[in-house]
């Protein structure tokens, strides 16, 4: 009994890891939990004030 | 509706833009913190109404004849993005610097809103600003503010969103310019049109050319003689306060004289490891492994060493908003000129202890191309928020008495960039050029405690943040690849595991810096690159938690056979300081790489960047390990290592060099040619 | 003279600005340093000097001093 509970636990830690990564992801963020990584897509330079809002 | 916050450098766009939005961007006490255009919905207290609108911060600029590359995005954005409302934030100790821009902004054709920032200032100091006339003479309105203080925000953003959808008038035209000399004339004249207004409306109590305290304090700070000493003991403060003293008291406890002990973080998080086995008593061992060893094993030390970065990242805020950045920039100009670079590198350097991404971002603000190059594959030298782990474990377990040993790698970590800028150098061909510095130095402020808590909670928030995502995916992999070999079974022994086995040739490779084949040391060194907390997050799971790092007894019972393997656990101190060395001195992590990417813009620098750092990280890590080794008389391992470790080294420095020869060779070729040529 | 022969505390006129940097010298004049303006030698060593322009102090290098031609 608790094997299973253990292997949920374990899936449900693992599990909202990686999606918490693979949306921050997709949000653009370049370091996961990095405060200034909102504005850092790091190729801004180029931008030349056409970026859209997200 | 977008409305955009305009101004000179330093003159507290960012300030008001995290007023307005109730964001935390970056703030600091210089000029050149914001590189990058950011936006975000103004608050709702103050909407007043509007719906939909939309604060956009820009990097600081003189004026709309762009230097640098963060003038440009502003000058840019202003003119092609046309903004709604144009909020020129002016820094109402320099008046006169600042109309300039002003009265471009004005001349665009979009509503302008002044907002005379730093009023909290002038008034200290007695000196007034007439702000309806100056509003009449501008021709647009003006708010006095504070945003230091939030005062005039609420005036400010009411005015703003008020003026939107209105037209706006230029007080003074600046003649179209068709050369060099003719617009030169034309800011003649603007600039003559600002003096007027200054004069009429400005009454100065102090003159700015009073010689006052802060002038002092630069003359002791800024000393030929004590501008560097003072630096190192500054740094050696923060290093020390956050490593050894209040960070370390947070993190391990306090046990006082009558016996009462404090706990600390690190064993909170021991008693909830054991509290989680206590719990699974009965489970299938793998998986109780997986959850206490793995899981909050791996974590939780990394976990551990959140008071000393939370600590650190709260006394470089403090300096920061203090305004000391700019002087440390000056103090070490010359320093960096000896080795091609300038002060400029230095801001981008001290970001760099936070994390090595924003500071290869600050480089944008150095002109020079190759000097930019240089900075943004010289900045993870520096060690970074996540090497702080790496740097305390190993200073606090091998050398316990001498916590000064974690500081001394900031240190060393100046050393290094120093070394690698004149490698830089003489493999490029770089040829003392005529390079001019100027730096502007802000008013000293009492740095804000509360904003300082604020960065740090932040900050603190996000290495939990990564910790619970990356750094527990990595660690449940390297677990998993630990405790199961290729058939997918359980092993017995670790060494026959997945990881074991696919670490061991770089194990090889590592050997020499160590002084022992150790596949643990080489995943921690490989998964180090994902995030360099890594390294103490894999090494905590290989070795069952930290204490067993150089525990004789308990490795021993629980790693079992392999000459290599138990000879891991007499790992020399020298050993532990050259892996110290090796990790905080290869390649930063994935991220920082990107970042450097990004800066760089050339494939070629980048790979010669990452090539420098490969080199420089394994030939320190080695050389410390082999003259370390000497010096203490103990045995070296294996004689293949200290040849394996030799040749790579000797490998490098030969590349170096013959570069280097290469490049002498070209720029004399270059000369002789310009030479006949002339002829 | 250039900003090198100055004395501390003084104010000067600027002459001439030769740094051989059209954009520098551009930058320059954006932060009002051109000539016929007025700037004050705050301190002066060997290294460089803090110079105050337009309410503003900026410490600049010897280099860039010796650029600067004031009277």
């Amino acid at each position: 009994m608790t094997d299973i509970i253990a292997i949920a636990v374990i899936l449900l830690v693992v599990g909202a890891a990686l999606g918490y990564i693979i949306w921050a992801k997709k949000k653009g963020r370049r370091c996961i939990g990095c405060p200034d990584s909102k504005g850092c897509s790091g190729n801004c330079s180029s931008c030349q004030g056409n970026c859209k809002t997200k | 509706m977008r409305i955009a916050l305009a101004g000179n450098p330093n003159s507290g766009k960012t300030t008001m833009y995290n007023v307005l939005t109730g964001r935390n961007e970056k703030v600091g006490n210089w000029a050149g913190v914001t590189v990058d255009k950011i936006e975000s919905p103004l608050r709702k207290k103050y909407s007043v109404g509007s719906e939909g609108v939309i604060i956009v911060d820009l990097p600081g600029a003189y004026s709309m004849s762009p230097f640098t590359s963060e003038e440009s995005i502003t000058s840019d954005y202003v003119r092609n993005a046309r903004p709604d409302v144009i909020v020129n934030i002016v820094d109402s100790t320099n008046l006169s610097r600042s109309l300039f821009f002003t009265t471009q902004l004005l001349e665009i054709g979009i509503p302008v809103v002044v907002a005379l920032n730093k009023t909290d200032i002038t008034d200290k100091r007695h000196n007034k600003i007439n702000t309806k006339l100056l509003s009449e003479r501008l021709g647009c309105p003006v708010v006095s503010t504070s945003a230091d203080d939030g005062k005039g925000v609420d005036k400010l953003a009411r005015v703003a969103l008020n003026s939107a959808g209105g037209t706006q008038a230029a007080p003074f035209v600046g003649k179209k310019a068709t050369d060099r000399a003719s617009a030169e004339k034309a800011d003649r004249e603007r600039f003559a049109f600002v003096n007027k207004i200054v004069s009429a409306v400005e009454t100065r109590e102090t003159k700015a050319s009073d010689l006052g305290i802060q002038d002092k304090i630069d003359d002791i700070l800024t000393n030929k003689w004590l501008g560097i000493p003072i630096f190192a003991v500054v740094m050696f403060l923060v290093f020390q306060i956050s490593q050894s003293w209040l960070g370390a008291w947070i993190a391990e406890g306090i046990v006082f004289e009558n016996g009462f002990e404090l706990y600390g973080l690190v064993t909170l998080i021991d008693m909830l490891g054991a509290w989680v086995a206590g719990l699974m008593e009965g489970a299938n061992p793998l998986l109780t492994s997986l959850i206490v060893d793995g899981i909050i094993g791996g974590v939780g030390a990394v976990v551990g060493f959140l008071p000393l970065v939370m600590v650190m990242y709260f006394l470089i805020a403090l300096l920061e908003d203090l305004g000391y950045m700019a002087r440390v920039a000056v103090v070490l100009d010359p320093v960096f000129k000896r080795v091609g670079l300038s002060g400029r590198s230095v801001i981008p350097f001290v970001i760099g202890t936070g994390c090595a991404v924003p500071g290869v971002m600050a480089c944008r603000t150095i002109r020079d191309e190759r000097e930019r190059r240089a900075t943004a594959m010289l900045a993870p030298f520096m060690p970074c928020g996540a090497k702080l782990p790496v740097i305390s474990l190993f200073a606090g377990a091998f050398f316990g008495e001498s916590r000064w040993v974690g500081v001394s790698m900031y240190f060393v970590g100046i050393l290094v960039i120093l070394l690698g800028a004149f490698v830089v150098n003489s493999v490029t061909g770089y040829k003392a050029r005529k390079s001019y510095f100027i730096m502007e130095l802000p008013e000293y402020k009492a740095p804000s405690v509360s904003k300082a808590l604020i960065s740090m909670c932040q900050r603190g928030w996000s290495y939990i943040v990564k910790a619970g995502t990356v750094i527990l995916v990595c660690n449940f992999a390297v677990h998993l690849m630990q405790s199961y070999g290729w058939n997918l079974r359980p092993v017995e022994n670790a060494g026959d595991s997945i990881l074991a086995t696919a670490a061991f040739p770089f194990a090889y490779l590592f050997a020499p810096v160590v002084g022992v084949v150790a596949w643990q040391f080489a995943a921690a060194t490989i998964t180090g690159f994902i995030a360099k907390e890594n390294v103490v997050g894999t090494l905590a799971v290989c070795f069952v938690g930290l204490e067993n790092l150089i525990n004789l007894d308990e490795l021993a019972m629980l790693e079992g056979t392999g000459a290599e393997i138990a000879g891991v656990m007499a790992i020399s101190r020298v050993a532990a300081l050259a892996f110290l060395v090796l990790n905080l001195f290869t390649p930063p992590c994935f991220a920082a790489i990107g970042a450097m990417n990004a800066e760089i813009k050339s494939k070629k620098w980048l790979f010669g960047g990452i090539a420098l750092q490969l080199g420089m990280g394994y030939s320190l890590g080695f050389m410390v390990y082999f003259f370390g080794t000497l010096f203490t008389g103990a045995g070296f391992g294996a004689a293949w290592m200290p040849i394996l470790g030799w040749t790579v080294v000797l490998v490098f420095t030969l590349t170096i060099l013959l570069l280097s020869l290469k490049s002498k060779r070209q720029a004399a070729e270059k000369a002789d040619a310009k030479a006949t040529a002339t002829v | 003279m250039t900003l090198l022969n100055a004395e501390n505390g003084k104010t000067y006129t600027v002459k001439n600005i030769e740094t051989g940097d059209a954009e520098l010298e551009a930058f320059l004049f954006s932060l009002g340093c051109y000539s016929g303006e007025k700037i004050t030698v705050v301190k002066l060593r060997k290294s460089g000097c803090v110079v105050l322009i337009k309410d503003g102090r900026y410490n600049i290098d010897s280099a860039l001093a010796g650029a600067i031609e004031i009277e």
